[in-house]
């Protein structure tokens, strides 16, 4: 067997639960709100550039400009729902236009500001690691994944475990039930938007490091982000990381075997097979 | 039916006279001479966009404080292609049906390039490439488009030259899935067959940020020289990737665009994965063949604060320098005056004297090719290390 079978799988997997962690921000605000935030990849390149400010050009150590940037991420989406989405309840053709439109402006904001090269904060760690003898890894690609894992498992506690998750989930199920039950869902939107973009901010300072972020990276951020969203199920959490996994895998690996001149197009053959047999997603639809 | 026929020949007398009255045509009476620039200023290669801008000021400057061209200032509209054929298809009809611009200049990205060269040939307006390097531009001989760049078969007769001296004996050819990378790729293989190195490909997806899997296929091959035609940012996370899988610095990455070496954020971007790889440029501080060069470089101090990098701000001032000369002799700014103008350039450029091409049924008719230096990152600075007449050091391997 080849053992370079099992780097291009490791790699799969590194590179499937980092597309998770990009993808998860979108899945919730769907599943909750059932709003479509086309501006999910401007939110994560926004994080990357604020991180690059706060530990490039102001000098604070990443380990505190990582909460300062995933905060402000969050005042930013509570900020966004107030003003523009919450007018929109009622028409999802709305809110999906007004954030294409806020993708576009934080774009072209991005490239006034820092121009059209890539910035990245400095990475946490430096080298690589020898694995079992068989290939040398990156140490800021494993630091990274170590870290999406951790706040996947949060995201997973916070929903599953805690009462915001549970206001959240009963809203996600039968929001006229629970407002029925005292529940604000207009609050609880206010915050899973939010909590949704500073999941955005998140996956940016975790990955700005190994992917320097430009004003025009946000796009195939979204892109990716809506093809795992479609194949794990629209709203699933855990079709959203079954998603980014079988991206990850199969894209590394058919960029192995098959061709790496068109890896992106594997991820576009596995949404229509399983749209052919699934049109509903691995998962089915809004099961948090 | 009488009616339906006088309604045709009306309709057709319409349409002729529309087309008459409204085909693009330029007539000197405007107040200003305007030319256009098609370059990219956003996508992956936007800081290309800055490298033009900054050539462009430096061309206007000169031309106008030279009192402009035919008695009038110059302008120049400079427009977005995005790297994106369509939006280069639509950036040149804005300029010739909208702006009516004399002659259009620019752009990089092959892909661009020709699909504005269909174009331009069709309206009958001189287009002048600049830095489009796939061979077909010029190899369709066609009457108005000219290039004064590299062209994909200059380049890779300048790169089999340095592999020779060189003495490499085992290469990887990385080429990204455009018509610029995929053209040159070939012509590679085929000098590297003809050269008897020993080689290896590996394509890749241009806006690819992960390298991983196409390094470890190349870490296996164990080559000596990776010639990596990728143009963009992704270049920057390949030459990161390579250090971090192990593969640099033992291999050497010869990055065979240029400019993606050169772009401000290369270090911060690369870090020490950036020591030691080689890359191709057509301009170095060391190596200024004329006076028009170094006033470039003096200029270019004088308005920036800072020496020039990307060369791409040179390349598009040379095609600016070019279009006013053509335009001062063909007292004209009409397109086959013009066209025979370009065909009788002998004019100082900072890349040398430029004479078009004339044979046809080649890459060589209506093309200049500048003089391409190759430069290796060595402590952070660069060293020419190819051609030996020009070199400031020798490669360093590891």
């Amino acid at each position: 067997m080849d053992l370079l079978f099992f780097m291009y799988l490791t790699n799969g997997i590194v590179m499937g639960i980092i597309f998770a962690l990009s993808a998860l921000g979108v899945s919730l605000i769907v599943g909750i709100m059932n709003v479509i935030n086309f501006a999910h990849g401007e939110l994560y390149i926004l994080a990357g550039y604020i991180s690059y400010i706060l530990s490039v050009k102001i000098g604070i150590p990443y380990y505190f400009a990582i909460p300062i940037t995933i905060l402000l991420i969050f005042i930013i989406g509570i900020l966004i729902e107030q003003s523009l989405i919450r007018p929109t309840y009622g028409n999802d053709m709305y809110s999906l236009i007004i954030t294409f439109i806020l993708s576009i402006v934080i774009q072209n904001f991005a490239l006034l500001v820092f121009g059209p090269f890539p910035n990245k904060p400095p990475n946490w760690v430096l080298g690589s690691t020898n694995i079992f003898g068989i290939f040398q890894y990156g140490n800021q690609r494993i630091i990274s994944c170590l870290v999406a894992i951790g706040i996947i498992i949060i995201v997973f506690l916070l929903i599953k475990k805690t009462w915001f998750g549970k206001t959240v989930r009963a809203v996600s199920q039968d929001r006229e039930t629970a407002s029925i039950m005292g529940i604000d869902t207009s609050k609880v939107n206010m915050f899973s938007f939010g909590f949704g973009c500073a999941l955005a901010g998140a996956a940016g300072v975790v990955l700005s490091p190994i992917f320097p972020v430009t004003p025009l990276a946000g796009v195939e951020i979204s892109l990716l982000a809506f093809i795992i969203l479609v194949i794990g199920g629209m709203g699933s959490l855990w079709g959203c990381i079954i998603g980014g996994l079988v991206i990850g895998i199969v894209q590394s690996l058919g960029a192995a075997y098959i061709s790496s001149g068109y890896k992106d197009i594997f991820g576009f053959i596995i949404l229509i097979l399983v749209l052919s047999m699934r049109p509903a997603g691995l998962f089915g639809r809004k099961t948090l | 039916m009488r009616l339906t026929r006088c309604a045709w020949i009306f309709l057709v007398a319409v349409t002729f006279f529309s087309a008459v009255i409204f085909y693009p045509t330029v007539s000197i009476s405007a107040d200003t001479i305007k030319i256009g620039v098609a370059g990219p200023r956003t996508g992956s290669a936007a800081a290309t966009g800055q490298a033009f801008e900054e050539g462009i000021a430096l061309a206007l400057d000169y031309i106008n404080t030279e009192g402009g061209l035919l008695g009038k200032k110059v302008e120049v509209v400079f427009e977005d292609t995005g790297g994106v054929p369509e939006k280069g298809v639509a950036v040149l009809e804005k300029l010739v049906n909208r702006d009516k611009v004399a002659i259009v200049v620019g752009t990089s990205h092959s892909s661009v390039g020709i699909a504005i060269s269909e174009h331009a040939n069709r309206y009958k307006i001189p287009f002048i490439v600049a830095e489009s390097w796939a061979d077909v531009i010029t190899s369709k001989n066609y009457k108005y488009i000219f290039r004064a760049g590299p062209c994909n078969s200059g380049v890779v007769s300048e790169i089999l030259k340095w592999l020779k001296s060189e003495g490499f004996q085992k290469a990887t050819v990385v080429a990204e899935n455009t018509d610029w990378g995929l053209g040159i790729k070939k012509l590679t293989l085929n000098g590297l067959k003809t050269a008897n190195i020993e080689f290896q490909t590996v394509d890749t997806e241009r806006k690819s940020r992960d390298h991983y899997t196409e390094l470890a296929k190349i870490k296996k091959y164990d080559p000596e020289i990776i010639l990596a035609f990728v143009y963009g940012f992704g270049v920057h996370y390949f030459i990161a990737q390579a250090r971090e899988i192990g593969l640099t610095p033992k291999a050497i990455i010869f990055e065979g665009a240029g400019p993606p070496s050169l772009w401000p954020q290369f270090w911060e971007n690369v870090g020490n994965a950036g020591n030691l790889e080689c890359f191709i440029s057509s301009m170095h501080k060391s190596a200024q063949p004329n006076q028009v060069a170094k006033d470039y470089w003096n200029n270019y101090v004088k308005k920036f604060g800072k020496d020039p990098s990307d060369y791409k701000s040179r390349s598009i001032y040379r095609v600016l320098l070019i279009a006013f000369d053509a335009i001062k002799r063909a007292n004209s700014l009409d397109g086959d005056k013009l066209v025979d103008a370009l065909e009788k350039s002998n004019v100082t450029v900072p890349s040398g004297q430029v004479k078009f091409g004339k044979e046809k049924g080649s890459v060589w008719y209506h093309q200049f090719q500048p003089p391409m230096l190759f430069i290796q990152w060595q402590d952070r600075k660069q060293t020419v290390i190819f051609p030996k007449n020009v070199a400031t050091g020798e490669l360093i391997r590891k």
